[in-house]
């Protein structure tokens, strides 16, 4: 079968290799026809004619568009012409998406013309003139073949206004596929992109209500072209997410390319960075004017993981955060007998006042700031120390999953953070004046910390992810939003009334705010454990206890400096076994690459080797046994022991029980087992097989091996 | 309240989002990988920190690998890089039953027979390592710093045709790269548009 496979290879590549030497105006090679269509049988002097290079496609085969996508190249044309004849490049019809997970490619199947045109000089000879074209392609399906051919035709040269008659079957193919080129978008369009944090949000203004679109970017290494394209339909277009390219380091300053949208329309669009050309933005002015598509902006905005958060929202949203933070129970007390103050001071002191919420919102913000700065430079760091900050990485993911876990006992009321933390900030605070004001402004960003931790932990998350500037943006509005409420009250100390008395509603606020954190934390453990499986969900899970335990420590004794010291052991502990799980993680990829050796189980496959005289080896094994994983690791994957299996000439089988299965339960039972894990060692002749114990060692399977009779091993080699 | 958990939950979805498109980027660390050659011996990525190291993605049926075997241009940049020091590992991601799938031993006959010279040739059916740098078509070449991070990725040339008269008088991306950084320059041409066959991973 393989030679065989090979044979066909050799052919293919042969014929690729050979050029079609026919002479006429078409060629037929494996996988396509291609043809010249020169629908006149004159060309006049003076003008254009219009002309294309067809490809007709053997199902499944496909050619490329002018950007191939992420593989595939487009086909070229050289020609050789009479003097006074020139020709066009070719033009690209609109083109499909072609999947080829995880690629994208963007090409044609079926059949496609790629139209120029003939551009004639007054000057050129009149007679018979001989088109010669080289050509060359590449087809693929799931393997490419590049492909060449010499395509000749000749028509006449004559004087304009001569008589033209059609050449057949030139003309009606032209006719019928030669007029699918993308179109100039009408001049009553709008369009324009706007950058958003994982590409470009590209808005379309069509004057009707778009439900199909897709994007097809001329400029190659700017989209990322596999990654779903996700349409929101507004009153009079649409908009298109787009996520940018990875290496992508500055944006473009346009979004080139062709839009393909419902009835076969397509069209060629330089869409400028910016709002679009009009006035009203899609999303808002939309939603405020028509209530049908405010449903889907509705629906479109939140959620869906892949839906990029405009820059405006994120900053919104953290504004908001920030003035909820001022109901904590941490902060509100102090804001309310702020508020008190306030209400008592007499109108002289209140422009004085007005001017200390000035400088007490400026200590929030410096002290936000001085964050921000933190962050990045740790984010610089890491990046430097070869820390991955991204949400493939485990670490960073357990880490999260670990502090989320960790806020969210404290949020629950398990242990106070900060405690220490607060005292050194009162006394900077007591001083009196600006500098008071300031350290008041400072001191509510430290004594809030124990409330707000969880949500500035998620806006950590965030800020270690996103661009330097989104996350002052981010971060100066939480400020800002944190310091709204005194400063308000500065200015109107009436407003005070208004505000409900502090009491014990912001403990359970505070406490069912841990819900949505634990919420979190459940979810960053199932994506850990889609990813990364069970073992390291097991580490983590081994994390939380840990952590919890340093909880139980805090808040039973929290004025003991050894309970402090046990929990920041604690703390250690985890940090360290998050980084130890990490290398749990590599080692998959490790014996994946090894799993060459090994096959899937049956019972039918064991016996046939039995018979041609193979010693077997069994690995009963699941995902979730993690002895299994351990005895994978530290014995059969090991070099030594994968040589002398080979040398030995065992065969590798791997019945895998992650799932119930009938006939390895079966098999167990009858080596007297009832579960994994469980080996197998059979030696061809002898109807028990050796039994290895359930915890294994390179020895114990070493010495398992060398017991096998030779003439077992020499046979079959 | 509910805005804060909506606000809480975006900002980590919205992290998660701008996070997970961070595969091999170009001066960012290399993705980590732990692989088997067609010798059984393990490579993994950060034994070789402290040199340049190369990576080739292979498919002897595709005609664009073969431009560059057949004309002995891959081997001739095998050779010289590798003699001064720089690791070189060509990976195989072809999916078992797809175009390219070699044994170990299949891969060492076609290395010994068209001379090929890597440091090893990294096989890698199940597609990990290919996924790991979202490697696109054979050929796919990167090049990684003795600090381990990613100098170039894309093209092996300015060339993508699979014509070796090509190969004469092409801008070699690979050779520019390792030149530059070498010699302490930054790399003027990081990333290209790689060339050539997808590659064949499985399903």
């Amino acid at each position: 079968m393989r030679i065989l496979h090979r044979i066909f290879g050799l052919f293919c590549l042969l014929f690729a290799a050979l050029p079609a030497f026919a002479t006429s105006n078409s060629a037929d090679v494996p996988h396509l026809h291609v043809q010249l269509v020169i629908p006149s049988s004159t060309l006049a002097q003076g003008q254009a004619a219009k002309a294309g290079l067809y490809f007709k496609l053997e199902p499944g085969w496909h050619v490329y568009w002018e950007n191939a996508g992420d593989s595939g190249e487009p086909p070229h044309l050289k020609w050789t012409l009479p003097a006074g004849v020139t020709a066009t490049p070719i033009e690209f019809p609109a083109p499909q998406r072609l999947p080829l997970p995880p690629l994208m490619d963007f090409g044609y199947e079926n059949e496609v013309l790629f139209p120029f045109t003939f551009q004639v000089a007054p000057s050129a000879q009149q007679g018979s003139a001989v088109l010669h074209a080289k050509v060359d392609w590449l087809v693929c399906r799931e393997v490419c073949i590049p492909g060449k051919a010499e395509l000749e035709t000749t028509r006449t040269i004559a004087a304009s206004g001569a008589a033209a008659t059609p050449v057949e079957p030139d003309a009606s193919l032209y006719a019928r596929v030669g007029d699918k080129l993308p179109q100039p978008l009408p001049s009553s369009a709008k369009l324009g992109f706007e950058p958003t944090p994982t590409g470009f949000r590209l808005t379309v203004e069509t004057g009707q209500r778009e439900t199909q679109a897709a994007f097809f970017p001329i400029d190659q290494l700017v989209i990322d072209n596999p990654s779903p394209q996700k349409l929101t339909p507004t009153v009079k277009g649409f908009t298109l997410d787009l996520k940018k390219d990875a290496n992508l380091t500055a944006n473009p300053a346009q979004l080139n390319g062709v839009i393909e949208l419902a009835g076969n329309r397509a069209y060629e669009i330089s869409a400028a960075k910016g709002k679009p050309a009009a006035p009203q933005p899609i999303p808002v002015a939309a939603t405020q004017s028509a209530s049908a598509p405010a449903a889907t902006e509705q629906s479109a905005a939140p959620a869906a993981p892949q839906s990029p958060l405009n820059l405006w929202k994120s900053t919104a949203l953290a504004f908001l955060g920030g003035l909820i933070l001022n109901l904590m129970p941490c902060v509100f007390p102090v804001l309310f007998l702020k508020g008190l103050g306030l209400v008592q001071s007499s109108a002289e002191e209140r422009s004085r006042l007005r001017i200390h919420g000035f400088v007490y919102t400026a200590g929030i913000l410096v002290s936000f700031w001085a964050l921000v700065a933190a962050l990045l430079a740790l984010r610089t760091a890491g990046s430097r120390l070869g820390w991955g900050f991204q949400f493939q990485s485990p670490v960073f993911l357990m880490l999260m999953a670990a502090l989320l876990f960790f806020l969210g006992l404290s949020l629950a009321g398990q242990f106070e953070i900060g405690l220490t933390l607060t005292s050194t900030g009162n006394s900077l605070a007591q001083k009196h004046g600006f500098t008071g004001s300031f350290f008041t402004g400072v001191l509510a960003v430290i004594v809030a910390t124990p409330c707000t931790a969880p949500f500035m932990g998620a806006a950590i998350g965030y800020a270690l992810a996103a661009p330097a500037i989104v996350t002052f943006a981010v971060f100066t509005a939480l400020a800002l939003g944190l310091a709204a409420p005194y400063v308000a009250l500065t200015l109107q100390p009436a407003w005070t009334r208004l505000l409900p008395k502090p009491g014990a509603w912001m403990e359970v606020l505070r406490q069912a705010v841990s819900v949505p954190i634990f919420a979190t934390v459940i979810w960053l453990a199932w994506v850990i454990a889609e990813s990364y499986g069970a073992t390291l969900l097991a580490a983590l899970l081994v994390v939380f206890l840990v952590l919890a335990i340093a909880g139980w420590f805090l808040g039973r004794w929290p004025t003991k400096r050894w309970s402090a010291g046990i929990a920041a052991f604690a703390l250690f502990v985890s940090a360290f076994s998050v980084y130890a799980a990490n290398a749990f993680v590599s080692a998959p990829t490790e014996q994946s690459a090894q799993t060459g050796g090994w096959q899937p189980w049956s019972q039918s496959a064991v016996e046939k080797n039995l018979a041609a005289g193979r010693p077997v080896f069994v690995d009963f094994t699941a995902k979730w046994c993690l002895s299994c994983q351990v005895n994978e690791r530290i014995a059969l994957s090991r070099p030594e022991v994968q040589q002398a299996f080979a040398a030995s000439n065992v065969a590798l089988f791997r019945a895998d029980w992650t799932q119930h299965d009938e006939s390895i339960a079966e098999a167990l039972q009858k080596l007297g087992r009832s579960g994994v894990p469980a080996y197998a060692l059979y030696t061809p002749g002898q109807s028990n097989p050796q039994l290895l114990p359930e915890a294994l060692t390179p020895g114990i399977v070493l010495d398992a091996i060398n017991s096998l009779p030779k003439t077992a091993a020499s046979i079959g080699r | 309240m509910t805005s804060l958990i909506r606000a809480a939950c975006t900002l980590l979805v919205v992290s998660l989002a701008t996070a997970a498109a961070a595969q091999a980027r170009i001066d960012a660390p290399a993705p980590q990988f732990t692989a088997t050659d067609s010798n059984g011996n393990t490579h993994s990525l950060d034994e070789y920190r402290g040199k340049y190291v190369v990576l080739e993605w292979h498919n002897q049926g595709c005609p664009y690998t073969r431009k560059h075997y057949l004309s002995g241009n891959m081997q001739s940049l095998q050779k010289g890089w590798t003699a001064k020091g720089v690791v070189w590992f060509t990976v195989i991601s072809s999916a078992p039953g797809e175009q390219g799938y070699v044994t170990a031993s299949q891969e060492n006959a076609y290395m010994a027979k068209m001379h090929a010279d890597p440091t090893a040739a990294l096989l890698d059916p199940s597609g990990k390592l290919g996924h790991l740098y979202d490697a696109k078509t054979t050929p796919d070449m990167y090049v990684i710093n003795p600090s381990g991070n990613l100098i170039y990725s894309g093209a092996i040339d300015n060339r993508p045709t699979p014509d070796e008269s090509d190969i004469q008088g092409a801008d070699n991306y690979v050779n520019d790269a390792l030149t530059e950084a070498m010699n302490g320059k930054t790399v003027a041409t990081p990333y290209t548009r790689p060339y050539g066959c997808s590659v064949k991973y499985g399903d």
